[in-house]
């Protein structure tokens, strides 16, 4: 979702009038993470790695959280360019866990069945359990060529790939989990979380 | 001593010199490196992102392997893996609740005992910079390279209790011991885009950029990491980062372990130092270290 579109009232809507505090309840009692903490000082976007590229940085996150603006959490692009470098809560002199709001955003969205923003990154996310799953581990080379298959990027690293090729990088038996069933029992009860 | 390895998924795929070089070096310094039996992933990035008790019960189950091996270090090369493993245990240690549901989920006991350590931390809290120092075989002199951490060996600081989260240290002073200049630069611990190498690869290109920009600028002839994520987005896409931004980087990234390897006078293709895709092979024979 572009910034633009959900930036229009954007000083209206970050003030605290109005204020619905269910989502601050809700994160402080799921996540441990108590926003409260928060002294506004704005070192975690200071740090962010990708504030640059965020329609919501971490401050303004924190904020959208303090007055329940839950739907523009739900929808940020932020949620799908977070790169979970954890910057913003070692720069925190509060040490709110940003990160960690991020991902019970994640997980609350992909639950609602919300689409992210950029769809690559969930499906890349998917197909890495999906190998997790079946074999218990990750083979690499398969995802790679699985993921870009499936987005019609057939020949996106090929170039990259072929010099992998050749320097023995690229593994075509991958390595799997023999009691495979202790690994499958740990899924058992994710669908059911993620239909909440 | 006899640590738990965690390998990862990356040591048994792209990253195998890593493996390799790790456990040529751990046996050399006396570390007995025993793999934790039918380890199974992490659950990286994914699975963090997308459920949060399965996050923690991948990784619990390795750790309890681990505790029924009678193994409670556990050390894991990969800063990614380490990352969760430790997320795993803190969580485990600082919420009953959250203990009990992983007790649940793995049908074993919470693993309350692991200790997860990384590679770097494992080699200078048991061994020792000094010990290492007395082992160099082949000083690797007149080279100056720039200690790359990433965001995950560090951060977050209350988890991983290890070295400093802005200005970390221990890598720059393991390298020294080998006679290695290291730079004092502003990159050390920032982000190289992690898990979007395929996803989202303009932000690989966008942050690791700005890793090789300031490694470069530094004076640095080469990267030293201790993470199969930072080695392989800083390797692998070197060349459309370098068209990006219009300018020839040339850096090789390079395992830790290979260069504490190289210097116990252990043979290029033993450490897999040939397998880097930029290949640090021309910069090692114009030093007179290969």
């Amino acid at each position: 979702m572009p910034a633009t579109q959900l930036s229009t009232d954007f000083h209206k809507t970050m003030k605290l009038d109005n204020v619905n505090t269910s989502l601050q309840e809700e994160i402080k009692l799921e996540c441990g993470v108590d926003i409260e903490l928060c002294m506004e000082c704005g070192k975690c976007s200071g740090g962010c790695s990708n504030a640059h590229i965020f329609d919501f940085t971490p401050r303004k996150v924190v904020q959208l959280v303090k007055i329940g603006d839950e739907e523009t959490l739900l929808k940020m692009d932020a949620l799908s360019t977070c790169v979970s470098c954890h910057l913003c809560v070692d720069r925190c002199p509060s040490q709110i866990d940003i990160p960690r709001i991020i991902d019970y955003l994640r997980e609350k969205a992909h639950k609602q069945g919300i689409e992210p923003t950029r769809k690559n990154v969930q499906l890349f996310n998917k197909l890495m359990l999906d190998y997790v799953q079946k074999n218990g581990r990750v083979a690499e080379t398969h995802l790679m060529v699985r993921f870009n298959f499936k987005t019609g990027q057939y020949f996106k690293d090929a170039e990259m790939g072929r010099k992998m090729f050749f320097k023995g990088k690229l593994k075509p038996f991958p390595s799997k989990v023999k009691r495979i069933e202790q690994v499958r029992l740990l899924f058992r009860d994710v669908p059911a979380r993620r239909e909440g | 001593m006899s640590v738990a390895y965690f390998p990862g998924c990356s040591l048994h795929g792209m990253a195998s010199e890593y493996d390799r070089s790790a456990r040529l070096v751990c046996r050399h310094l006396g570390i007995e490196l025993k793999e934790i039996e039918d380890w199974s992933c992490c659950g990286a990035t994914a699975a963090h992102s997308l459920d949060h008790l399965l996050a923690v019960s991948l990784s619990a189950r390795n750790l309890a392997i681990a505790e029924q091996m009678n193994l409670n270090q556990v050390t894991a090369p990969c800063a990614g893996c380490y990352n969760r493993l430790k997320t795993a245990s803190y969580e485990i240690r600082n919420s009953e609740a959250i203990a009990a549901e992983v007790e649940k989920i793995i049908g074993a006991p919470a693993p309350v005992y692991s200790e997860v350590t990384n590679m770097v931390q494992l080699i200078i809290e048991n061994v020792g910079i000094e010990a290492v120092a007395e082992k160099v075989r082949k000083p690797l002199s007149n080279m100056k390279v720039a200690c790359y951490y990433g965001c995950l060996l560090t951060r977050p600081a209350k988890v991983t209790g290890f070295d400093d989260p802005e200005q970390p240290e221990s890598l720059d002073r393991l390298m020294q011991s080998l006679g290695l200049e290291t730079v004092n630069w502003s990159h050390k611990a920032e982000c190289c885009g992690g898990g979007f190498a395929a996803s989202e690869t303009s932000i690989v290109v966008d942050l690791g950029g700005q890793v090789l920009e300031a490694a470069r600028q530094a004076g640095a002839e080469a990267v030293v990491v201790a993470c199969p994520m930072c080695q392989t987005n800083l390797d692998t896409r070197q060349e459309a980062i370098e068209k990006v931004r219009g300018v020839k980087y040339s850096l090789p990234i390079i395992y830790f372990t290979q260069l504490l390897g190289l210097a116990f006078g252990y043979s290029v293709s033993q450490l897999g130092l040939n397998k880097l895709l930029t290949s640090p092979l021309t910069l090692l024979k114009a030093k007179g270290l290969i």
